[in-house]
């Protein structure tokens, strides 16, 4: 090659990769301070939350309005405990269970889809009912009641479930008149988990829900609703009445379980209405460290209606004082008069 | 006769010692250790950037083809990051293997003391950014592949009777593709319910304005090595990508040491 054609070849080949020099992909970074934390979290959570235009339908949040009340709020001045506590403020105007601020001597929260309500569950009955020689597998606290209907609690579903242990707790339940799936309390933990189980009461494959997650920055920028699809376990599926009792604690994970129960057939809903919780919660982080956890992927039942504020069940029962004073659960009495009906 | 001897070898020691010093240039495998300062981002994750050590093994070799002119250089990287938040309380654990095929065409200058080298490649990247707090988008995954143009100049000569080679290569990702989530996908999403959504993303500079470039200094420090030479240089890897509404960037400095061998 002739020396001009180097020299133009080394000298243009260098100006062609300049654009990479000056191409910096980069991100904002707020000053540490609580001016800045306030404005890294507002807008990660502008940028990122799923549910602002649902917010705004149900409880009139306006998020810019949000920044404009709190931003006047905050100075550099502040002790750490109090810039906590004006973030924590500022999250709970969403009402949202998987919305957290977590530092190091405190987890922001909002509770109150389940702390303005009866808990109708006690650990005193539940004791009762279960006795000291019920059986455990896995995640599942089981036993056969004394009118022949089996009894499955499942206060979590953080842990994984052996399809195996499943496979034994259904046969050794088998013999049972009607099932009782207690899910009260349960604040909820993988999604795969609440699969799992709920594919074991089925036996085709059923359309149970729609997901989305966000695409873009706007409050708006939805992927299409896909399709969620509940595949029949090939393990052991139980094939008689089922009653899943429900509180206004079951929660995100927990309250797909219920989304998913609600579509198969034999199965009935008993107790409160859920809490929730429909959003798939991501994280990130302030300039402080504070990690923000948030709603990110919306959830949506069959019907295509938000589960964010919880899902309705088939029959409405609490439990009663005279009932407790009797050390009976009132909901678990109801689900065994249902199942002993045949209704 | 003996004169007549020695005036022989004096006129063959040009071409003997020509020949030694083009082996220099074209043809070696340097493994090095690399270790320095690096500068993460992923969106993904946190919007707050991550600082700390970036540990690399590099393989490094080069070698004439049978066709003329053209020579090929392989590279094998084995690297592990270890980065915290400005505020220290939080991790982030990176990993990365990547592996770079070039052929090159070769201008020889300067009596072959020169050597330009200007071509193209692929450029393959498989790894993992890990947040250590994070639930449901705790982790990144990384592939790309990409072709990539690059270019290499190396200058040999001696300080007083230790030959030495200077270095330098450079190469930038032009086209490729890319997996990455959306701007707000669970992998969750993308896995166990196989819900694809522009994951496997088609690249260009312009998104994925990268820049990978090496300076070193291969010196024989004493003549009891005969084919083993001594390595010590610069490795900047600047690694970017805006895809899916997303940012990352990996900026990397460091140091790199190794041993050399003239093939």
């Amino acid at each position: 090659m002739k020396r001009s054609r180097l020299f133009y070849l080394f000298t243009l080949l260098p100006l062609c990769l300049l654009p990479i020099l000056t191409s910096c992909v980069d991100e904002e970074e707020y000053a540490d301070t609580p001016e800045g934390n306030f404005e890294a979290l507002w807008r990660i959570m502008d940028e990122h939350y799923c549910f602002f235009e649902y917010k705004q339908q149900t409880l009139g949040v306006d998020w810019q309005e949000v920044y404009q009340r709190y931003r006047k709020q905050f100075n550099n001045t502040m002790t750490e405990s109090q810039e906590f506590e004006v973030l924590a403020n500022m999250l709970s105007e969403l009402r949202d269970g998987h919305v957290n601020l977590y530092s190091s001597f405190d987890i922001a929260r909002n509770w109150s889809w389940h702390e303005d309500f009866p808990q109708n569950f006690s650990d005193s009955l539940y004791r009762r009912y279960m006795g000291t020689d019920y059986r455990i597998a896995s995640a599942l606290s089981y036993r056969i009641l004394d009118d022949n209907i089996g009894y499955i609690y499942c206060g979590s579903f953080n842990n994984g479930m052996g399809e195996g242990n499943l496979d034994d707790v259904l046969s050794y339940l088998a013999p049972c008149n009607g099932l009782i799936i207690d899910v009260r309390n349960n604040g909820g933990g993988q999604l795969t988990n609440a699969e799992q189980l709920a594919a074991r009461f089925t036996n085709q494959e059923r359309l149970v829900g729609y997901i989305q997650h966000k695409r873009g920055k706007g409050h708006n920028d939805f992927s299409s609703m896909e399709e969620q699809r509940l595949k029949p376990s090939k393990g052991i599926r139980w094939q008689k009445k089922v009653v899943v009792l429900t509180n206004r604690s079951v929660f995100s994970a927990a309250n797909e379980f219920v989304k998913y129960m609600k579509c198969s057939p034999n199965v009935t809903t008993v107790g409160d209405q859920t809490g929730g919780g429909a959003g798939m919660p991501f994280f990130s982080s302030l300039p402080n460290g504070w990690s923000v956890r948030f709603s990110a992927c919306p959830m949506y039942d069959r019907n295509k209606q938000c589960t964010e504020f919880g899902i309705t069940p088939d029959h409405w029962v609490s439990l009663t004082d005279e009932d407790f004073a009797n050390g009976r659960d009132t909901i678990i009495e109801y689900a065994r008069a249902l199942m002993q009906s045949g209704k | 006769m003996n004169k007549k001897l020695v005036f022989l070898w004096l006129l063959m020691m040009p071409f003997l010692s020509a020949s030694a010093q083009t082996d220099s240039l074209s043809r070696f495998q340097s493994n090095m250790i690399a270790i320095g300062p690096t500068n993460i981002l992923d969106t993904y994750l946190s919007a707050e950037k991550y600082h700390g050590i970036d540990v690399r093994y590099v393989n490094h070799c080069s070698r004439p083809t049978h066709w003329k002119n053209i020579s090929q250089t392989v590279i094998h990287q084995g690297e592990l990051s270890f980065v915290n938040n400005r505020a220290d309380n939080n991790d982030e654990i990176g990993g990365m293997y990547n592996f770079q095929y070039h052929l090159r065409y070769n201008w020889w200058l300067c009596d072959r003391k020169l050597r330009l080298e200007a071509g193209a490649g692929i450029d393959v990247n498989l790894g993992f950014l890990y947040n250590t707090r994070n639930n449901n988008n705790p982790a990144q995954a990384r592939a790309a592949v990409n072709l990539a143009p690059s270019v290499a100049a190396s200058y040999r000569s001696h300080i007083k009777s230790m030959p030495f080679v200077v270095r330098y290569e450079a190469m930038a990702p032009l086209v490729g593709v890319m997996f990455s989530p959306n701007y707000g996908q669970s992998y969750y999403e993308i896995f166990n319910e196989g819900n694809y959504d522009h994951n496997i993303v088609p690249t260009t500079i312009g998104c994925t304005p990268s820049l990978r470039q090496l300076l070193c200094f291969d010196f024989k420090p004493t003549r009891k090595w005969s084919r083993t030479w001594l390595r010590v240089g610069y490795f900047g890897d600047y690694q970017q990508a805006k895809v899916n509404n997303l940012k990352m960037h990996q900026y990397s400095h460091l140091f790199i040491i190794g041993i050399t061998k003239m093939l």
